[in-house]
């Protein structure tokens, strides 16, 4: 613990010391779990890349016609490129208008109005993240209000809400979904974070009202209330920390349906949103792309993006759900 | 002097052998862990005679029950047995348990030695009816015809004071934990086994229904007269159900007897701190004497005799060489100890009441 | 259980109703001012019709409408649909649904029984080198959306690959083939609705295994598995009766739940693939804004997930003993 001598306890250097500390250590719990920490880092990446990319990346503009659904270049590609413009002194438009087959200087190629695919991605991603992460906030946030409110109140207030919530999960989600979206206009990002959040309730409120329950009846709660603790004390110092690793996965889980629900939406075309990955799908599908062997970047790069998003959101709930259920943790 | 000691134990073994259904001899029992390699079972040997109860006393983790299961070959994976011998007598002819093919084994378990757990609170599969897992349990030997199997099923269910016909069709969450006892001791006697091993057949019992089984284990044996080994901490039940008793400590006997020995003349030190520590529910109040420390790392045991460190008689002597276990009272009690003698000279009120007890026999 | 099932059901029509008629764009109004644009319809006519096709009475006041609705509904009659003038939804329900409900079934069946028997695999093989492989490729698959699976195999192996005539497959089954129990239309039949299966089983499959085998790994070690091997039961039978179905009990719920989900993702998939089961045509139901026929579709989902819900309740019983005194909840 050298570190720690060596870090001021006073003065201006106190809280950013603490703060890089409190870094570190964050990260070495997360990297216990290998699955965990692969997914953390591939959702801080993708984090990243949506939101500091685009300040990096320029929006794709509307290209030549002749560059419709190029694909990248290949290896022997560039290095024929590159052979001819340096060495043989070529110049840069004329190899482009004469080498055939054709190929797209842009990492990802192009689409089909011969904009880049991967600026695109990189400016795609950020509507998606910022719902998912509002969504999860959300509904993380009423679920574990009404479920935890309803398991320490009881009595009619708690069976009025269960039967509720069994209701409402058995209506489908999807479908409910889409004919709301016909029937009033989604192209408010919180709008849509919402009406999701108000749809997902019941599951996440369930499990947590579950947990409530079974933490409420354990032996230190009820050595807290014999102890005198009060009710607040109770909940934020007793029955909260047990429940950190339900609300990550609630939180998690929040995240992944929204992002299921919204690009769903988007992909069918019921909701005006913006260019991002869902929208790129959409396009992809209605202009044929699929059916071209070039034109297979415009459809799987957003399909890998999509993918790969909700795989690191579920890789990443295992090192939560590790750190805060110290049950869990082999070490 | 290992030649010694297993020449010891054999002549003990021999007498035994004409009319034993089992035999043990130097049976080692180990488990690898990540630290190291646990010893549980370091060289026991002993032998169970026909219609006779042994008991094996010991502390939780001293191998007892780790004992009990490897009679029957249901040790964990990463159990093993390096060394020993199990063998199984049926008439004239030896069994040798170790050495038994998988489908051998399968055929041996229940048939001819059936092993009962502590608590069958658990020990149904909760979607089957009784009345199909004691079928499952025939079949699996394919001895008797149906009908024999649910006579006998019937009649062994009323022996242990069940109402057969309301029992047998139940499932097991029907059945509070007392009675689930009882079906699985009728369903040990199923197949008539020769051995019955029962693993702490009343801890987890309240006390009124401790003493419906123990009666009925009692009249079970006296009455249909296979041979019981069983494995437990509690001397009460020692002293009702049992002929001899063996206390084990740290993976080997140290010392065995038949029971008014045991619980009148001990001569081990830690028979004696076991006597010591159990108050008596009648009777005079007598200072309790617990014995201090804790039981030793069966990965690394201490050097010598392995209750040393806890051993109000320790010597040198004890902390470097391990006691065999040899003949003290007769062929009968052997115990494992170097200072016997300082032992016998403070259980004198114990040796009285057993002369008092051997007079009142004898009377 | 019933009661609560019916009472469910009463609720979400009621619900339909309600965002039917009280939605910001009242379809209704909608509809009726296409009719006066499109068709020069006075209003009062165009009222009429549009009073009509919704199967309600537009002068009565909103409880009366309420009441004659869901008067309407309990005879089942569900209004006709506006694009499609002179069918009644029911109609096209009718025409629509098996198709669904076969290849959600089919997918929901496969992916269990193969997950299950993989699960098993898995649990029983913990140390094999292929173990954590598998289990891999069952987390990632469960984390994929279902229609993303569907996008890939479409892209993939129809075009990319050009392993599946993609362009033949599209619908539920070939023009020119008369319906009816002969072999040549049930291999049609499978041949359509092949890549959607796929994809349904693609999708869930990796759950099934994931659960099947967590649960198997806790059954094995029950006190009442030890017991059965010291009784000298054979593996086959452990496996079978005693490990198999004590670990399937929490799954079977599961299971018949996820019936409800299958149908909701069904909306995608079929839209993927142009399979025309209800799931499709809901959604051209959406894009043409025909309101009776979204409101008659949207309630046969639903009704069909409380149905299944229901007989998840009642059929659990026969699996688990432990729950059939208490009938339920």
């Amino acid at each position: 613990m050298t570190t720690e001598a060596l870090i001021p306890k006073t003065g201006i250097r106190y809280w950013p010391a603490r703060f890089l500390r409190g870094i570190v250590r964050f990260l070495k719990l997360m990297s216990r779990n290998k699955t965990g920490f692969v997914g953390f880092l591939l959702f801080i990446g993708f984090v990243l890349l949506t939101t500091v990319g685009p300040l990096f990346v320029p929006q794709a503009k509307s290209a030549n016609i002749m560059e419709i659904y190029a694909p990248p270049c290949k290896l022997s590609q560039w290095v024929e490129f590159l052979r001819t413009s340096w060495f043989e002194r070529v110049p840069h438009s004329e190899i482009k208008a004469s080498s055939a087959p054709m190929c797209s200087e842009h990492l990802l190629g192009t689409d089909s109005q011969g904009k880049d695919i991967f600026a695109q991605i990189v400016h795609g991603g950020r509507d998606i993240l910022q719902m998912a992460l509002l969504t999860g906030l959300i509904s993380t946030f009423v679920g574990v209000a009404l479920g935890s409110l309803s398991a320490l109140i009881g009595g009619g207030f708690d069976a009025f809400l269960t039967m509720l919530a069994d209701i409402w999960l058995t209506i489908p989600r999807f479908p409910l979904l889409a004919v709301l979206a016909t029937l009033v206009k989604l192209d408010n990002m919180l709008f849509l974070a919402l009406l999701l959040s108000v749809l997902s309730w019941a599951g996440l409120y369930r499990s947590i009202r579950a947990q409530v329950f079974s933490i409420k009846e354990r032996d230190y709660i009820e050595a807290a209330t014999a102890l005198d603790l009060g009710m607040w004390h109770i909940i934020f110092s007793e029955v909260l920390p047990n429940m950190l690793s339900y609300i990550a996965i609630s939180f998690t889980f929040g995240m992944t349906s929204a992002i299921y629900a919204q690009v769903g939406l988007v992909f069918l075309g019921l909701v005006p949103l913006t260019r991002n990955w869902g929208v790129m799908i959409n396009l992809a599908w209605t202009q044929g792309a699929i059916f071209f062997k070039d034109s297979v970047y415009f459809i799987m790069a957003p399909v890998t993006a999509i993918a790969l998003f909700q795989l690191s959101i579920v890789w990443m709930s295992r090192s939560l759900e590790e750190i805060f259920n110290p049950r869990l943790r082999t070490g | 002097m290992q030649e010694a000691r297993s020449k010891m134990e054999n002549k003990v073994v021999d007498v035994f052998k004409s009319k034993v259904p089992l035999t043990v001899e130097d049976l080692w029992v180990e488990y690898q862990i990540e630290r190291g390699v646990v010893k549980a079972v370091r060289g026991v040997s002993f032998a169970l005679a026909r219609g006779e109860s042994l008991a094996l006393i010991g502390e939780s983790g001293c191998g007892k029950t780790t004992l009990g299961v490897a009679l029957i070959r249901l040790l964990v994976q990463a159990a093993r047995i390096p060394k020993g011998e199990i063998t199984y007598w049926r008439g004239n002819q030896g069994i040798d348990v170790l050495s038994l093919t998988q489908r051998e084994l399968r055929r041996f378990r229940w048939r001819e030695c059936a092993m009962v757990f502590q608590s069958a609170l658990n020990a149904f599969n909760p979607v089957l009816r009784i009345w199909d897992q004691i079928l499952d349990t025939a079949k699996a030997h394919g001895v008797m015809s149906r009908g024999q199997v649910r006579e006998r099923a019937l009649q062994l269910l009323e022996y242990v004071q069940l109402d057969p016909k309301r029992v047998i069709d139940a499932y097991p969450h029907e059945l509070s934990g007392g009675m689930r006892q009882r079906v699985l001791l009728a369903m040990s006697l199923l197949l008539d086994p020769q051995v019955l091993i029962l693993d702490e057949p009343t801890t987890a019992l309240d006390i009124l229904t401790q003493r419906t089984i123990i009666d009925l284990l009692r009249r079970l044996k006296e009455e249909i007269g296979f041979s019981m080994l069983f494995i437990s901490h509690d001397l009460a039940t020692a002293a009702e159900l049992a002929d001899r008793v063996a206390t084990m400590y740290a993976g080997s006997i140290v010392e065995v007897g038949p029971v008014e020995d045991i619980f009148y003349r001990p001569v081990h030190p830690y028979t004696l701190g076991l006597i010591r520590a159990v108050p008596t529910v009648t009777g005079e109040f007598e200072a309790l004497v617990s014995i201090p420390g804790a039981p030793p790392d069966l990965v690394a045991p201490p050097p010598g005799c392995k209750f040393h460190p806890r051993c109000p008689y320790v010597t040198e002597r004890c902390r470097v060489e391990e006691p065999k276990l040899e003949p003290f009272y007769g062929e009968m009690h052997s115990v494992a100890c170097f200072n016997v003698q300082r032992v016998q000279q403070d259980t004198l009120d114990l040796q009285e009441r057993y002369a008092k007890y051997m007079g009142g026999k004898a009377a | 259980m019933l009661a609560r099932a019916v009472f469910t059901i009463w609720f979400v029509t009621s619900l339909i109703f309600f965002l039917v008629r009280l939605m910001p764009s009242n379809p209704i109004e909608v509809y009726i001012n296409e009719l006066i644009v499109q068709y020069g319809l006075p209003y009062a006519e165009a009222r009429d019709q549009a009073a009509s096709l919704f199967a309600i009475d537009l002068d009565a006041p909103l409880h009366l409408q309420y009441l004659d609705y869901m008067a309407q509904l309990s005879r089942g009659n569900l209004g006709d649909s506006l694009r499609s003038p002179g069918t009644s939804v029911w109609e096209i329900i009718v025409a629509f649904l098996p198709w669904t409900l076969f290849s959600v079934g089919l997918g929901l069946l496969i992916s269990f029984l193969l997950g299950v028997l993989i699960g098993m695999l898995l649990a029983y093989n913990r140390r094999a080198f292929w173990e954590p492989v598998v289990s891999g490729v069952a987390s990632i698959l469960s984390s994929i959306p279902n229609y993303i699976i569907g996008i890939v195999l479409l892209v993939y192996l129809g075009v990319y690959w050009n392993l599946v005539p993609i362009h033949q497959m599209r619908g539920s089954r070939s023009p020119g083939i008369e319906p009816g129990f002969t072999w040549v239309f049930i291999k049609d039949i499978f041949f359509h609705a092949a890549l959607p299966i796929l994809t349904y089983v693609l999708s869930s499959i990796g759950g099934w295994i994931l659960s099947m085998k967590s649960s198997t790994i806790g059954t094995l070690g029950e006190d009442y598995v030890t017991v059965a091997r010291a009784r000298g039961l054979s593996e086959g039978r452990i496996t079978t009766a005693y490990v198999g179905r004590n670990a399937m009990l929490p799954l079977i719920t599961q299971l018949l739940v996820s019936i409800g989900f299958v149908v909701g993702g069904s909306l995608l998939i079929e839209s993927i693939f142009v399979y025309q089961g209800i799931g499709y045509r809901l959604l051209t139901a959406l894009s043409t804004r025909d309101y009776p026929l979204m409101q008659g579709i949207f309630l046969i989902i639903t009704i069909s997930v409380v149905v299944s819900n229901l007989v998840a309740d009642f059929v659990y019983g026969w699996f688990d003993p432990r729950v059939r005194v208490a009938g339920g909840d």
